[in-house]
């Protein structure tokens, strides 16, 4: 077996589908890992990949000419927090290079479902960011936000708000990942690595519609309807970290 | 000297509105005079942002929070004033009531909804208000307030606006071309319920601008397929709500009048709301046990039905069994009473047979047609493509076989289902405690002895 280790990126998936795959040696005796600490396998050979800009493409290239579907949900796998997406996405390019883009309704098969899932679970999470976004104006107009997701979602979140606030300069900042979108007035969103956050302080205005905003949202309730599991169904607690209408200690 | 008396009636009515509030005290107010409207979404048109103004809009509609009672935030949901010349029985604005009245100017409103959706707070604006002097004056106001937002302000987001019944025709022509949906209340199901209740409202004031904006959509689109310029109106379509168990209806009736609303004035939605006892009135009931907010959720599972699973209103309920089981959803109590059409052969069943099944919903069925063209379903594939298996398996088999051997039979069905249901919601209440097995009923299924049966026992009878 050998194990081709890549970097926990869409990119460096990409790369290791294809290393794996001109490896020649069998879909069985190669797998697929991202960078972390595992416990080692005694008998495996571990190969680290070095991303390459050319091997993406041609990999991207094969799965568009298959379906603009089936690269969409391979993306969205790729951007999962699951430790062995890099090699169910492997499995499963194998199969859409088999079954074509009919692929996708082979749900019962076990790889295909785990893209898949994998792939809803991540859509779903991108949707969540869309309605749970905060931003907070700061004193020289910027608009802020921190999101602490659990996938990489960054850039499913990004293109949304690019296209919605076209005329503001924002920065949407992903703490989990180190990640940062900003968006300068009339330009379009730029994705950044390995930022570096300093104090940020609010505007003079901001209180006052954080306020007004925690007013509407107390005053909207029905009392006798009062149904915190129904709330947590629909906002579950983890996403109420950096939402100014919760209490950002206890989620309430 | 009616003129003068209408005159005088104008000031006293001015006067009513506190003057000099602060937006917080307004906000406070106005929110909480919107929030029994049951309305928020935000879906049914998708529109792209442009440069210079603010706003898109996305056709699966966006929530951007969830309040204590667990319904969505999704627009800021406003009344433009509190105040109110009708009296309505079951609404807290009524002109009877003691309640402070206040009023936004159409900037103060613009400049919430522009606020509040730079940080993403929200995804447009719900406007809605009291009769304002006349039907005429207030929807003039709402105009005014939408043309501010949408021409000064630049705001493309999404904005759903009440028709103020008995309004003129042209003003709510002009306030449907900047809205993107327009909604008139129906109030209560049938016209007798809103002359006892509704003394202002008649059935015909409600439904006139109804029709007025249904037909004005089927022209709008006639057009846009023309000229692809023209302005749109009320392109994410109009809906309404009824409120449940102020009046005497059953179910059967009131989702009949929706299934009419749908055929006949092509509704996007009727929105259902629990009354909330917010007027003590002879003509009110009292509620004690809060608002019935289980027959709400048969509702809403009913109308799911109508609008997504080809169900018709007279399959689901008669006259002579007007209302919805308290223990079973509609879906299940339609399966169980026609067992003739099961169980259901999922690798070869229609795609409209399968969504009939219990446990089934349109994403699952879907699933299933597209899998089954590649490979032989079971029930294990059957759990992962989403399908609710502790209601499904008493109607389907998988390669002509059944999950279990069950007897389809209506009474052990229905015992099954609702044990079921019981048995979660009893380990949910009960989950600290552990326990061993045991031969009695320790889910408390069984109703406990009254104090009837125990004079009965003691006497023989029983």
């Amino acid at each position: 077996m050998r194990v081709f280790v890549c970097e926990d990126s869409f990119e460096g998936i990409m790369t290791a589908v294809y290393d794996a795959w001109a490896s020649r040696l069998g879909h069985n005796n190669v797998s697929l890992q991202i960078q972390g600490e595992y416990n080692l396998d005694l008998f495996s050979e571990y190969v680290t990949v070095e991303t390459e800009e050319e091997k993406v493409e041609k990999v991207v290239r094969t799965l568009q000419k298959i379906s603009e579907e089936v690269f969409a949900c391979t993306y969205k796998a790729a951007m999962s927090a699951e430790q062995e997406k890099a090699d169910n996405i492997y499995r499963f390019i194998v199969l859409a290079i088999k079954h074509r883009s009919r692929v996708l309704e082979r749900l019962n098969h076990p790889d295909v479902m785990k893209v898949f899932s994998m792939a809803r679970r991540v859509g779903t999470e991108a949707h969540r960011f869309l309605q749970f976004v905060r931003f907070r104006e700061l004193e020289n107009g910027i608009l802020f936000s921190k999101i602490e997701p659990k996938s990489h979602i960054i850039t499913m979140v990004a293109p949304h708000f690019d296209d919605r606030l076209p005329e503001e300069n924002w920065i949407i900042y992903d703490a989990t990942h180190n990640l940062a979108a900003v968006h300068a007035k009339r330009t379009p969103w730029v994705l950044t690595r390995e930022t570096e956050l300093f104090p940020l302080l609010s505007s003079k205005k901001e209180a006052d519609y954080e306020e007004l905003w925690k007013i509407f949202f107390r005053t909207i309730s029905i009392e006798s309807r009062k149904n915190p599991n129904c709330q947590r169904n629909m906002l579950p607690l983890w996403y109420r970290k950096n939402m100014l209408e919760f209490d950002t200690v206890s989620g309430l | 000297m009616c003129y003068t008396w209408k005159k005088n009636m104008c000031a006293v009515i001015e006067m009513q509105i506190e003057q000099n509030m602060t937006i917080q005290e307004k906000l406070q107010i106005l929110s909480d005079a919107a929030k029994y409207d049951a309305a928020c979404t935000s879906s049914g048109i998708s529109r792209k942002g442009k440069k210079g103004s603010i706003g898109n809009s996305l056709a699966c509609g966006i929530c951007h929070s969830f309040s204590a009672d667990g319904r969505c935030i999704s627009l800021l949901k406003i009344l433009f004033t509190n105040e109110c010349v009708f009296d309505c029985k079951y609404c807290i604005n009524r002109a009877s009531n003691d309640v402070r009245r206040a009023a936004f100017t159409p900037e103060e409103i613009c400049n919430l909804t522009i606020e509040f959706y730079r940080r993403n707070y929200i995804e447009g604006l719900f406007l809605s208000s009291g009769i304002l002097k006349n039907p005429n004056y207030t929807m003039d106001l709402l105009y005014q307030t939408l043309y501010k937002l949408r021409k000064e302000y630049h705001f493309m987001g999404y904005i759903h606006v009440k028709a103020i019944p008995g309004a003129d025709e042209e003003l709510i022509q002009r306030t449907g071309f900047l809205a993107d949906r327009m909604s008139v209340n129906l109030e209560l199901p049938t016209g007798d319920g809103l002359r006892r209740l509704a003394p202002h409202k008649t059935r015909k004031t409600i439904l006139k601008p109804m029709k007025q904006i249904q037909v004005g959509i089927t022209a709008n689109k006639n057009e846009v397929a023309f000229y692809r310029a023209t302005p749109k109106f009320v392109p994410a379509g109009q809906s309404t709500q009824m409120i449940i168990g102020a009046t005497k209806e059953n179910d059967y009736q009131i989702i009949s009048v929706a299934e009419a609303l749908y055929k006949s004035y092509s509704l996007k939605r009727v929105f259902y709301s629990a009354y909330v006892s917010v007027n003590s009135d002879a003509m009110l009931p009292a509620l004690p046990d809060g608002p019935p907010l289980l027959r709400e959720h048969r509702l809403y599972q009913a109308d799911w039905l109508l609008r997504y699973y080809g169900f018709e209103a007279s399959e689901l309920l008669t006259p002579e069994r007007p209302n919805f089981n308290v223990l079973l959803d509609p879906k299940c109590e339609w399966a169980v009473r026609h067992l003739e059409c099961f169980p259901v052969e999922v690798n070869r069943a229609e795609y409209q047979t399968l969504l009939r099944v219990p446990g089934i919903g349109v994403k699952s069925a879907r699933r299933i047609v597209q899998v089954r063209k590649s490979a032989k379903l079971d029930f294990e594939d059957l759990k992962r493509l989403g399908v609710v298996m502790k209601r499904a398996v008493y109607f389907i088999t998988c390669m002509g076989r059944m999950c279990y051997q069950i007897k389809l039979e209506e009474n052990s069905i229905t015992h099954h289902l609702i044990h079921d249901d019981r048995k979660k919601l009893y380990e949910l209440q009960e989950k600290e405690s552990y326990q061993q097995m045991s031969l009695f009923d320790d889910y408390k299924l069984t109703v406990p002895p009254s104090v009837e049966d125990g004079r009965l026992s003691v006497s023989g009878e029983l």
